[in-house]
């Protein structure tokens, strides 16, 4: 999306401050239920990045299908399996020696990631890819690009991804019954 | 927006999306987890595609993919997940030793 400079910056930001405590709030609260709403958080802010990247289909998708059913099944989940259980083992979430030798394997990952990122010169990228690549027509919009790659590229995938959503939702239903 | 700072954000997604799944010991909690990493994976797809490929999107349609299949996932989680809850009466992951009789 195009906007002016400074809003955009403080969207960024915001989006990004939103994240980073989202993300810790999820692994480190110890109550499961503020941990899944904290996870609700993060998905709202990650739908808002895709709106900043101009991909508004993929933002609606993220808002519908994460915030919208997943994130509720995981809430109903907690609500349903986590009732006297979190207070019986109150001490399950001591500091352990796997918690530290952990937390240090992730953030050498985090950092060796962070220095992959700022070592590769992207825009060096963006000019050898934007040369030869093909132009389609400006006037149609983004969804509208979507819908057609869909029916016609990814014709295939499509079908198969709906296949995978009825036979698991079948498996759901069939494991979850009595 | 730079493309740095989002490649960083979806990397501490990442990381803490596998601190998370390594060391929680309830079932409900490593799924959120595995969210997150899917999540990851998805603000690097679309920011690629935003980026290097902005006429053609193949980028935002192997993300829609792969919304669909953490909606199968997620499905499929709960279900085992309230299976075995019924059977121990606890969502511990090391509790759950079904196979072991």
């Amino acid at each position: 999306m195009d906007l002016p400079g400074p809003i955009h910056d403080f969207l960024l930001v915001f989006l990004g401050s939103g994240l980073l405590l989202g993300g810790l709030g999820v692994v480190l609260l110890t109550n499961p239920i503020y941990s899944a709403f904290s996870l609700g958080l993060v998905l709202v802010c990650i739908s808002l990045f895709y709106i900043l990247s101009n991909s508004h289909f993929v933002a609606a998708a993220q808002l519908l299908i994460y915030v919208g059913a997943i994130n509720v099944l995981i809430i109903f989940a907690v609500m349903f399996m986590n009732g006297s259980e979190y207070y019986k083992y109150k001490d399950f979430n001591l500091w352990t020696v796997g918690n530290g030798v952990t937390s240090l394997v992730c953030t050498s990952i985090l950092v060796s990631l962070i220095t992959a990122i700022l070592d590769t010169s992207w825009y060096g990228i963006i000019w050898t890819t934007k040369s030869n690549q093909i132009i389609e027509q400006d006037l149609i919009s983004n969804s509208q690009q979507i819908g057609i790659h869909l029916a016609t590229d990814f014709f295939l995938p499509f079908e198969f991804i709906s296949i995978i959503l009825l036979v698991a939702l079948i498996g759901a239903i069939a494991v979850a019954r009595q | 927006m730079m493309l740095e700072h989002v490649l960083v954000l979806s990397a501490y997604l990442f990381s803490i999306g596998i601190y998370g799944l390594i060391t929680s010991r309830n079932m409900v909690r490593a799924l959120m987890c595995l969210e997150l990493i899917l999540n990851a994976v998805n603000i690097n797809f679309v920011t690629f595609s935003d980026f290097f490929d902005s006429r053609q999107l193949k980028g935002n349609i192997f993300s829609i993919f792969l919304i669909a299949l953490a909606a199968a996932e997620a499905a499929i989680g709960s279900a085992i997940v309230s299976s075995i809850y019924r059977n121990r009466k606890s969502t511990r992951i090391n509790q759950s030793t079904l196979l072991n009789k």
